[in-house]
Parts: structure tokens; sequence; C-alpha cells
């Protein structure tokens, strides 16, 4: 996948060689925290509340889900509100910290402060290390390193740059239901109550995504357009129209109902455009498609909570 | 940017309205030209660009102002807002009925029908398509007629697209029947001084007429889909055609038949009120959709505002007025005269000759344009040779066949079709293609037109009533158009 970098934003430039401490021997979490976050204020990078402030704030980010991103590497943060730029602080460690909650050890700690008008930016700057810290060997790489200069270099020289936009692949979930357009009516509703969905994406025999089944569709199965006409739907009260699709449920394919004008875009639209798409649809999801495979799946909870919280 | 040919037709239409109008003396100054060109470059952009319809009518409009071709007080004058009130009336009372189940009634009371065939759901079909357009309007009627057809078809697993064509030919042969069934009817009835009564005797016969034989040849063209029905209906005998409901309808068949009875005898009522004169011309017909409007929504205040914000389809409404304000320019310079004055010396044979030649001209182009668009065009052309001559009224019905039954020949003749290719598309089906459609419609087309002009020929037709009262003795029954200088 491709993704457009921009020079101006390397990573390095939010952090200079007295932002990291090297081999920072056998502290815990919070202690880390803590000294990272005086780090920070120590370089006279101050934010705007006090230490004590900063690393609750950190802390109780942490307790609402672990910050490690990947084997090794942990990304403890928080938002500040008055913050003009981003803070990051470093630690490594080769033996490893224990990390609350995860079993393997963490290696290296990216403590970030992030302005709280600025909600793409944890995201940049989580793409950045990803890319940059890309596998286990690159990670221990840099755990090992001695020198604080060494680990800036690192950076400096890498790949660690931060995209100009986050895209839909930063923020999709790569874990979706699908149903074929093959299934029929019955297995759509069975799906629908048994795994407490009301979404589902439909796939053809060669697994390209057709159209999604909503079980607000199924209703306008049930009641057809002509019945709505009516502003009072008590003739039907005793569900008549529903009985009749009962009947037919498993002569009904999805191909028949599913819905073929849903929010889609590719993994590099910029996240913005998949907001767009969702509100034009009006839709909480919004599907990622590659060369007519579905991707991913963005959801809005989950979209709110990477650009307002996370 | 990639350029669009469209434009260069559109731009090519207008150059050669223009200059072929100045050529044959329709056009015999700048204003005229312009009022020309404005005239043509709205019709090709419906033609064209169908979605920017009304962009180009306002442009339109605004050219016509400040080339002086109109004022601004004439182009009010000529935006026809009694029609327009009409329409807003008989939309807000279809939404009603809607709301109130009526229309749903319609079609549970087919879909309740245990035994039927694919003759006889066929024939149904085309009688409610025709009846419903004449008595609501062509759109209303066919949105009614295709949720019968789709769900007849998603209950029987057969294309829909045969039952789709039937439905919407019968709609547009029906709704020429009465001056409710399209806005072609009321707009022609009212510039021709028609009653109600004179609309239905003189279009009735021949809708009649035509929806027969349309049925005969629809039946005949997809024999083969109509036999797969039966055979699918025997099959789904004992799940029926959909959920056996029990809708209630009598509200919205009292508001129904009120409506319709109140406007059929508007002409009656008009008299007792004293309400005579050109002025007051189809006045209480035109009043009484807004008074049963008004009534019904003192009784569902709730959902007042829902009828005239959603019921209302106001985008087509601007267009029309726009519309009629740009044909209006046409009259207000004189070009209608002049085109009167051409026709008349180059076809021959008084009414009875023009007869054929306005129902071409008029299915023609109505198969091609929105019909509306070329009655407005044409209407002043007739209402120049019917001051000239009464006898030359009979055109107005051929005006109104040629329009309505023209409007069968293509996809886009008629509104109801282009909104039936829309809803085809909306249930997820492919749309009817050009040559698919051409070909049965073409065929509907000059079988229609045929019977329209034989009838017209031999059927004794109502006199407009401006024409029994505004044209002198000695012009009520020429034979031979009298010569322009007599006029």
């Amino acid at each position: 996948m491709s993704m457009k970098q921009n020079s101006d934003l390397r990573l390095a430039a939010y952090f200079g060689p007295g932002d990291i401490i090297p081999h920072c021997g056998e502290m815990s979490r919070n202690e880390i925290v803590r000294k990272l976050v005086e780090d920070i204020y120590r370089c006279g990078r101050i934010p705007p509340i006090g230490i004590d402030e900063t690393v609750k704030a950190v802390l109780e980010r942490e307790s609402d889900g672990s910050t490690v991103i990947m084997d090794g590497l942990a990304l403890p943060h928080a938002r500040i509100e008055g913050l003009a730029e981003p803070r990051i602080a470093v630690a490594t460690s080769e033996r490893g910290v224990e990390w609350p909650g995860e079993e393997s050890a963490v290696h290296v700690i990216f403590l970030l402060l992030i302005p709280q008008d600025k909600p793409a930016l944890y995201l940049q700057i989580l793409r950045a290390l990803t890319t940059a810290l890309k596998d286990d060997a690159t990670l221990h790489t840099v755990s090992a390193m001695t020198n604080a200069g060494e680990i800036h270099r690192f950076f400096e020289s890498g790949k660690a740059y931060l995209p100009r936009y986050i895209t839909a692949a930063d923020i999709m979930s790569r874990d979706f239901l699908t149903l074929k357009d093959t299934d029929t009516l019955q297995t759509c509703v069975d799906t629908f109550i048994k795994k407490h969905v009301s979404e589902v994406a439909v796939l053809d025999h060669d697994g390209d995504l057709k159209g999604v089944v909503r079980a607000g569709e199924l209703l306008r199965v049930c009641l057809p357009e002509y019945l709505l006409w009516m502003s009072d739907l008590s003739p039907i009260a005793n569900f008549e129209p529903f009985a009749q699709v009962l009947e037919n449920e498993r002569r009904t394919w999805l191909s028949e109902i599913l819905v073929k004008e849903f929010p889609c875009v590719t993994p590099d639209t910029p996240a913005v455009q998949v907001a767009g798409e969702m509100t034009r649809f009006k839709s909480s999801k919004c599907y990622v498609r590659e060369g007519g495979k579905l991707v991913g799946i963005v959801r809005l909870p989950k979209f709110l909570n990477k650009i307002f919280r996370e | 940017m990639k350029f669009n040919p469209k434009i260069i037709f559109l731009a090519l239409i207008v150059a050669g309205v223009s200059l072929g109008g100045r050529a044959i003396g329709l056009a015999e100054n700048m204003t005229q030209t312009t009022t020309l060109a404005v005239f043509a470059g709205v019709i090709a952009t419906t033609l064209f660009f169908w979605e920017r319809r009304v962009a180009a009518a306002f442009i339109g409009v605004t050219i016509l102002i400040s080339t002086r071709a109109m004022t601004l007080q004439s182009i009010l004058k000529a935006t026809e807002l009694d029609i327009i009130f009409f329409l807003i009336g008989m939309m807000i009372v279809v939404g009603v009925l809607k709301d109130l189940g009526f229309l749903t009634w319609v079609i549970q009371s087919i879909i309740n029908r245990r035994k039927m065939t694919g003759i006889s759901f066929t024939a149904i079909l085309c009688v409610l398509s025709a009846v419903l357009a004449s008595v609501v309007d062509e759109v209303s009627s066919i949105v009614v007629v295709l949720a019968l057809v789709f769900q007849v078809c998603d209950m029987l697993k057969l294309r829909p697209h045969p039952f789709v064509l039937i439905a919407v030919m019968a709609t547009n042969i029906g709704s020429s029947a009465t001056m409710l069934g399209n806005p072609v009817g009321i707009f022609i009835g009212n510039k021709a001084g028609l009653t109600f009564a004179q609309f239905l005797v003189g279009a009735t016969p021949v809708a009649v007429a035509a929806l027969t034989a349309t049925l005969a040849l629809t039946v005949f063209w997809f024999r083969r889909d109509i036999r797969n029905m039966t055979l699918a209906m025997a099959r789904h005998r004992r799940m029926g055609l959909g959920p056996v409901l029990k809708i209630p309808y009598k509200t919205g068949l009292f508001i129904l038949l009120s409506t319709v009875s109140v406007i059929a005898f508007h002409h009656q009522i008009e008299h007792a009120l004293s309400l005579g004169g050109v002025e007051n011309k189809n006045a209480f017909l035109i009043m009484t959709p807004l008074i049963v409007a008004g009534l019904l929504m003192i009784w569902r205040p709730h959902r007042a505002r829902h009828y005239v914000e959603k019921d209302v389809e106001w985008w087509t409404l601007l267009f029309f007025m726009l519309l009629f304000a740009i044909a209006g320019s046409l009259n207000e310079q004189g070009i209608t005269q002049n085109l009167a004055d051409t026709l008349t010396s180059h076809v021959k044979g008084g009414p009875s000759g023009m007869i054929p030649f306005v129902l071409t001209i008029a299915s023609l182009g109505s198969a091609f344009v929105d019909n509306i668009v070329f009655v407005a065009a044409f209407t002043p052309v007739i209402q120049a040779l019917v001051e000239r001559a009464a006898d030359y009224s009979v055109l107005w019905w051929a005006l109104l066949f040629g329009a309505c039954f023209g409007g069968n020949i293509t996809v886009v003749g008629s509104t109801a079709n282009i909104v039936a290719s829309g809803l085809l598309e909306k249930h997820g089906h492919s749309p009817i293609k050009f040559g698919t459609w051409f070909k049965l419609g073409a065929i509907v087309g000059l079988v229609t037109g045929l019977i329209a002009w034989a009838m017209l020929a031999i059927l004794p037709l109502p006199h407009p009533a401006s024409a029994e009262r505004e044209a002198p003795p000695a012009q009520t029954a020429p034979t031979e158009l009298p010569s322009l200088g007599n006029v």
C-alpha cells in the first residue's frame, strides 16, 4: 500500500537525544512514565499542566487498555489541552520492562503527549512508528543501542516519517463477518440474531464484495413500500406480511435483497473522506475494498475513539 | 477536461433553429431570433441534460428579460399560475390518499385475488394504470402500479420489465382521458376553454380505443412472459401474490370521488356562482383541488406540512412555470403567429388536413422531449389558428393525443417513463434498453396515433367553451382557411 510521506514531518523532529533514556534498568511501567514526563519538563518543553497531572492523564489512558501496539513496543500517551506541539520521550530496555496486562516484556517505550486539538496526530505518529519499527529484529536493534544519540540518529535516518494524513487502512478493522450472495434470508436472519449485528457484507462466489444486507432492509422486505405509504399501520398490527416472508425465507437469496449502494473506499483513502462517506450514507460503517476484495471495515465507534480519544 | 459532445449537438440545435427560423420567416428581427434561440436551448437541454433543465430555464428567463424579449410582468403573467395551483392541489390530495391507505388498498385488492392468470393480471394492470392515471396523475399512477408489478414479480421470481412497459404505456394513454391525468391535459383543456365534461366526452372514447388496441398489442408482444406468469401463478396458488390484508379504503375513496365529482361539475358550479367571463374561465376547476387540499389539511393538521413539503413536486412545478414563461415569449414576440401563417400556407386541407400533421409532430416531439415542453410550445400556434377559425379547435385534441400517445415511443417520452426507469433501477433491475422500448413504443405510438386520427376525423367533438363564446358566427364552420388578409 502506498503512503504519501512528508519530509517536513520527521518523527525525530519531535524529540531530541535529551528526551531518550537508553537502558532504563529495572523500572516499573509507572516509574518509566513518570521519568519520561519529568524528562520532557527538564528539557524545557513544558506542557501547560503539571507533572503529576500529566502522569495521571497518561496512566488513566493506560488503565482504559494497554497501549502496546506491537510486540515489544508500547506507546503510552495522553491528549493534553493547551499543548501547541506534540511532546515525545523515549525509553529502551534490552532486558525488557514488565507491562501490566501484557504477557511479553516491552523493549521500546514511546511516551506521547498530543495536543487536544490535533486529533489525527496520534494516528500519524503511530503510523510512522509502526513503519520504522516494522519487525522484531529492528525493535531489538533499537533496544540494544546504548547511546541516546545513536537511537535518535536511527529515527532520523530511517523511515520514520509522519504520513500527510491518516487513511482508511489506519483506522479499519480486519476482523469482519461476511455472507455469500447465495446464502438465504434465513441464514442472514440467524446471523443478525446470533451475532448481534445489524449489517453484514455480502460477497460473491469469487470473494468480491457485492453489497451489504442490513437489518433495516429485512424490514423493507417484510414491509413492502406500498404498505409504508400508510401513516397508520394498524391494519397489519399482527405482522401479517412477516408471515409471508417467513414462508419464503429459505427461497429468498441475499442477491435479491442486498443493498448495492453503501459507503465504500480504498485503503489509501484519507480518513476524513471515510467520515464523509459514512455521513453521506448515514451509515455507521464504511467498507474498505481493494481490487474488488473486502479488506477491512471502518466502524464509527472505533473511528470516533481513534480521532477523539486515543 | 473531457469535452462533452452533447454540448456541440445542443449548440447546433440552437444555431439551426435560430438560423432556420430566420430563413423561413419565423423570426424577423434580432429579438425574435434570440427568443427562438432561448426556447430551442431550453428544449435541447431537456433532451441532452435532463437534470439541468431547471437551471437552463432559469438562465433562459434571465436572457429573455435582459434582451427585452419579455418584461418581468409578462414573464410572471405567462407562468400559468392557475395550472400550477391546480397541480399543487391535486398533488396534496393524492398525498392524502396515499397517507390514508387508499392507494395501498388499490394494490392490496389485486394481491388478495387468488385466482389469476397472466392474461387477467395484464388486463387488470392495463385498466388500473389507465384509470388511476386518469383520476390521479400519471406519476402517482405509475408509482402505484409499479409497486404492484414489483410485488407480484418478486413473489413469482419473474422479470418485471414486460409488465413495467405495459403499465407505462397504459398510464400514458389513460392520462389523456381526463384533465386530471396529465399536466398536458389541464394545460390544453384550460387553454382551449374546455370544461371538464367536454374534455371527458372528447378524450375518453379515444383513450379507451387506444387502450384496447395497446392491450391487444402488448399481450401479443409479451405472450411468452404472460404465459410464464400464468405458470408461476399456478405454482404459487397456495401462497398467493403477497400477504392477504384488509386495508381500510372508504375515507380515501370518498375523498377521491368527492374531488372528481366537484371537478366534473365545475362548469355548473361556476354558472350557479355567476363566475362567468374569460377572467373566471374554469375558475372552479382550478379551485377545487385547492379547496379539497385545504379542507384535508385542516382535518389532518399534523400531516399538513408533510403533504406540502413531500408530496408536492416543487422541482417539476418550478420547471413548468419557467417553461410556460419561455413558451409565452414566443407568443409575445409574434413567433407563434408567424409559425401559424407558415403552417396554414404549407399544410392544405384546413383543420382536417392539419390533424395528422399536428398528431405526427406532437408525437415525434413528445417522444424525445418531455411532452409538456412540446405542448407549451405548440399551444400558442393552435391558439393563433383557432382565433382565425373555430374549427381549428380540433387541433387541441390532436395536440393532446399526439403528446400523450407519443410519450410511449421512447424511454424519455414522458415523466411516467422516466419515473418507471428509475424505479426499476431502484429495485435492483437493469433498465429497459432504448432499443427494446423503441421497438414496442414505435408500434404502439403508430397504432394509437392512427386510432386518434381516425376518431378525430369521424367523431363529433365538443367545441371549447371559449370558441363558442368568442368566435363570431360566420367563422364557426369554415372548410378552408380564410386568407390572412380577412382575419
